[in-house]
């Protein structure tokens, strides 16, 4: 207590480091890049550039329209996940409402005979309540959140399960669902429509509403954050639902794409959108989950597996490698940024 | 000198960048003596025992001698090689450990063949060591189970355990702080054993009552300087609080006058908590009341209580109106504010914006036609900034780089915009320099002058005399005394949550201190 009167003097974050630089005695003048902000951009043109260069055929635009379709779906629930994350819980369960979603959706359709919007709709009320599930687990029952979300996900896989007997799910499904999933309207598949809607509405919500500060101060600091009269229980509620809701729509325009239900099909995209949420977390915005940073994310990842599939054909453990080892990256990283700011304004 | 003292000091200062947290202090410690060590928050105690354990450098010229050896400063292993032990108030235990496992961690376990560990070996051991220390309990329980001044003696009993190494002085930290009265009196009767063995004690306490029954000396720190080391039977208790406080004990009124007061705005009855029993407080608009009393008076618990952060029975009653327990969001949108003791963990939020902290309590306002107006919000956020004299280079500067002082300002300006009807302040100026503080208690006095109803709780005696025209002086969870107008002067704080001149309370101490305790280590109150 006696020793803060020192630091008054160095207050505040070192300014950003200059551009400014001389080359052989010229003033020259960068532009500034914002490096620390935008290095995951840079880093997927040095590989578009350098795949384009060193194998033929890597065609960047018909490349680029491949890898931005095909990781749509991936990138849609990666938001999803963000919303969770920014309140401060890590919602697992996503990949297994992912695939309930897709189970779910076919089979109403299938073997309930349902209308489309119907099935649609009922299966994203679904995932809204695989989050109200979740929020009372993780607020009422007060379970950690990443045990709670893993339980969570073993009672969506059984329920799939019992849902279609462990089946795949091809007919039955409706002409006019599948059509508009395999539609792509100015040569752009409807899924990217999807999540450019979802990108947008996130950006605005997350970041121009008063609801998103409070979900990032919930993250960041729940206690003070509760101590300053904000709702926190409600808050981690609404978050969880918007991140299970999300997720059943990533199964639903999984399907839709497909054209099938295909069984536990969710599964896999559970690590590459962890991988992209937090990669995201160091970029635009570093240190906080954000759409556009999540969105960077997503697509340089695709574009160092797109790539190094080129390079090495057949080798499909390629993306789980890359992708794992990318989540690993990304957390050191954000942890790292977290230390170096932590230690910049050490009181 | 024929006779070696366990430790001497002498020239010890310490000047941290803009205050001199210790100087030239000097002391020793006689072989097996209790040497209390007495002084107000910020006296420099907390740095001196840094120190000792080699977590601090002093400034050059120090000198330092173990038992006639050279002490080495700034050393923990040297600290530890010279048989200097500490014992914090957090004792340091595993809660969910039993006091074998306690005993064993930082010290190893004897282990047989297989490196199979020998519990019976280890349990009787343990069950020894506190034997020693006059104690005697299950010792394959979880330590969370066993009374404080159990736990106390396992804590003791650990740094103790490898006496073989010949322990010079055992330094005991605030000791009794969390300890219910009725087991103090075992609690020294487990260090009257530990001297027995001829281990010096160095006991830190701001309870003068069991300071004058346990120790022989004193030494009493005033804003880092001695002021002399004292045999305690030749003290009184009035004498020591002088010495501490620099004040003679009717020293003259310096307290606020409070310009007008407005209607009771307040209505605390009945408020119960972890300590604090029965509590009844009316604060009117306008009005300053201080909170005092030592740690484990309840004075820590009773901002949060009122705000509904822990919880509580009893009701608190805001403008003729009961507020819900537990829910501060109630508490904020009635209007009341809480700047809480511990910044860092509740009252900021470390990654976000001077601006994103300043108006987090109530940001919709900015929001108009679905967007925020950044514009208006950072207008605003630079205003409060010039008010509250915040150094930040900028609005959107994270909190976290910001110095104690000025986030303390952050978090008092976070509630002074929403001009609360009720502003509860715990500790209002802990870690913030001298020129910050000044700064901060002046502000508290413009928003009384305002019309809002306050309530500071301080372990700062002077802060309280300073800001407040009513002062509530808690011991062992109750109201000891309520000081007003005149008599609110620093020394009359202290002698209150010490209970000096409370001749019943000290009798009642006394006899406290006596407790029986039963065969099985209970207590019976």
């Amino acid at each position: 207590m006696i020793r803060s009167a020192q630091h008054d003097e160095r207050v505040g974050a070192p300014a950003r480091r200059s551009h400014r630089a001389r080359l052989w005695g010229l003033p020259l003048s960068l532009p500034d890049l914002r490096v620390d902000r935008l290095s995951g951009v840079y880093v997927g043109l040095v590989l578009v550039l350098a795949y384009s260069f060193t194998d033929p055929t890597f065609r960047t635009v018909s490349d680029l329209r491949v890898i931005v379709s095909s990781q749509a779906i991936t990138a849609i629930l990666a938001l999803g996940l963000i919303v969770s994350l920014i309140c401060g819980v890590f919602d697992i369960s996503i990949a297994a409402n992912m695939s309930l979603a897709i189970t779910l959706v076919g089979w109403l359709q299938a073997d309930g005979h349902l209308n489309t919007t119907l099935a649609v709709l009922l299966t994203l009320l679904t995932g809204a309540a695989v989050g109200v599930f979740n929020a009372i687990v993780i607020t009422r029952l007060h379970v950690d959140a990443v045990i709670g979300t893993l339980g969570t996900s073993s009672v969506l896989a059984a329920i799939a399960y019992l849902i279609a007997k462990g089946n795949d799910i091809f007919a039955g499904l409706d002409k006019g669902f599948t059509r508009f999933g395999a539609s792509a309207p100015l040569t752009i598949p409807v899924a990217v429509y999807f999540l450019a809607g979802i990108a947008l509405l996130l950006w605005y919500v997350l970041e121009h509403t008063p609801t998103g500060r409070y979900f990032h101060a919930v993250g960041a600091n729940e206690q003070a954050t509760r101590l300053a009269g904000l709702p926190v229980v409600r808050l981690k509620w609404i978050g969880l639902i918007v991140s299970g809701t999300v997720a059943s729509l990533a199964g639903v325009m999984l399907t839709m794409q497909l054209g099938a239900a295909s069984f536990g099909a969710g599964l896999p995209y559970l690590l590459p959108a962890f991988a992209a949420a937090f990669l995201g977390s160091t970029q635009i915005r570093p240190g906080r989950f954000n759409v556009a940073g999540t969105l960077v994310a997503i697509y340089l990842l695709a574009v160092g597996v797109h790539g190094l599939q080129l390079q090495f054909p057949g080798n499909p453990w390629i993306s789980d490698l890359f992708n794992g080892l990318a989540l690993i990256l990304a957390v050191a990283l954000s942890r790292r940024s977290q230390r170096r700011r932590a230690v910049a304004g050490r009181i | 000198m024929s006779e070696q003292q366990a430790l001497r000091l002498a020239g010890l200062s310490k000047t941290f960048p803009g205050t001199k947290a210790l100087d030239s202090v000097a002391m020793d410690i006689r072989p097996g003596e209790v040497h209390a060590l007495i002084g107000q928050n910020g006296s420099g105690k907390s740095t001196l025992i840094k120190i000792l354990a080699g977590f601090y450098q002093p400034d050059s010229g120090a000198e330092g001698r173990v038992r006639g050896e050279p002490f080495p400063f700034g050393d923990a292993h040297a600290a530890h090689a010279a048989g200097l032990r500490f014992v914090h108030q957090d004792l340091g235990l595993v809660g969910s450990l039993d006091t074998v496992d306690n005993l064993a961690l930082g010290f190893g376990y004897t282990t047989g063949f297989g490196q199979r560990i020998r519990w019976r070996h280890q349990e009787r051991r343990a069950r020894r060591a506190i034997e020693e220390l006059g104690h005697s309990f299950d010792v394959r329980i979880p330590v969370e189970q066993l009374a404080i001044s159990d736990q106390t003696a396992v804590a003791i009993a650990r740094a103790l355990q490898d006496w073989e190494a010949d322990v010079s002085l055992l330094v005991l930290d605030e000791p009794t702080a969390a300890m219910p009265l009725p087991e103090i009196g075992r609690f020294l009767a487990t260090v009257r054993r530990v001297v027995a063995r001829g281990t010096s004690v160095l006991y830190v306490s701001h309870h003068l009552g069991e300071v004058f029954e346990i120790a022989a000396r004193m030494t009493v720190l005033r804003d880092g300087t001695s002021f002399g080391t004292h045999d305690v039977a030749a003290l009184t208790k009035k004498r020591v609080v002088e010495l501490m406080t620099g004040e003679a004990a009717d020293g003259a009124a310096q307290s606020r006058t409070d310009t007008a007061l407005g209607e009771r705005v307040v209505a605390i009855r009945g408020l119960t908590g972890r300590t604090l029993r029965h509590f009844d407080l009316d604060v009117r608009l306008g009005e300053i009341v201080g909170v005092a009393g030592i740690s484990g008076s309840g004075r820590d618990e009773l901002c949060d209580l009122v705000f509904g952060g822990r919880p509580r029975t009893g009701d608190v009653e805001l403008a003729g109106t009961t507020l819900e327990p537990g829910r501060p969001d109630v508490a904020v949108a009635r209007g009341i504010g809480l700047v809480p003791a511990n910044r860092h963990r509740d009252g900021l939020i470390f990654p976000f914006s001077v601006r994103e902290n300043l108006t987090l309590p109530d940001v919709s306002q900015f929001w108009h036609r679905l967007m925020f107006g950044t514009k208006a919000e950072v207008g605003e956020t630079r205003r409060w900034i010039d008010q509250l004299r915040v150094k930040a280079p900028s609005t959107e500067t994270p909190v976290e780089s910001l110095s104690g002082g000025n986030q303390q300002k952050v978090v008092l300006g976070k509630w002074l915009r929403v001009k609360p009807k009720l502003l509860l302040l715990d500790e209002p100026t802990q870690g913030v320099d001298v020129a910050a503080t000044a700064e901060i208690h002046s502000l508290i006095g413009a928003v009384a002058d305002e019309g809002a109803a306050v309530v500071v709780c301080s372990s700062d005696e002077e802060e309280l005399a300073r800001l407040c025209s009513t002062v509530v002086v808690l011991r062992g969870g109750v109201v000891g005394a309520v000081l007003k107008g005149p008599d609110v002067t620093t020394p009359r704080i202290t002698h209150e949550s010490l209970g000096v001149d409370r001749d019943t309370t000290d009798s009642k101490l006394a006899r406290d201190l006596i407790a029986p305790v039963s065969a099985d280590g209970s207590i019976t109150t």
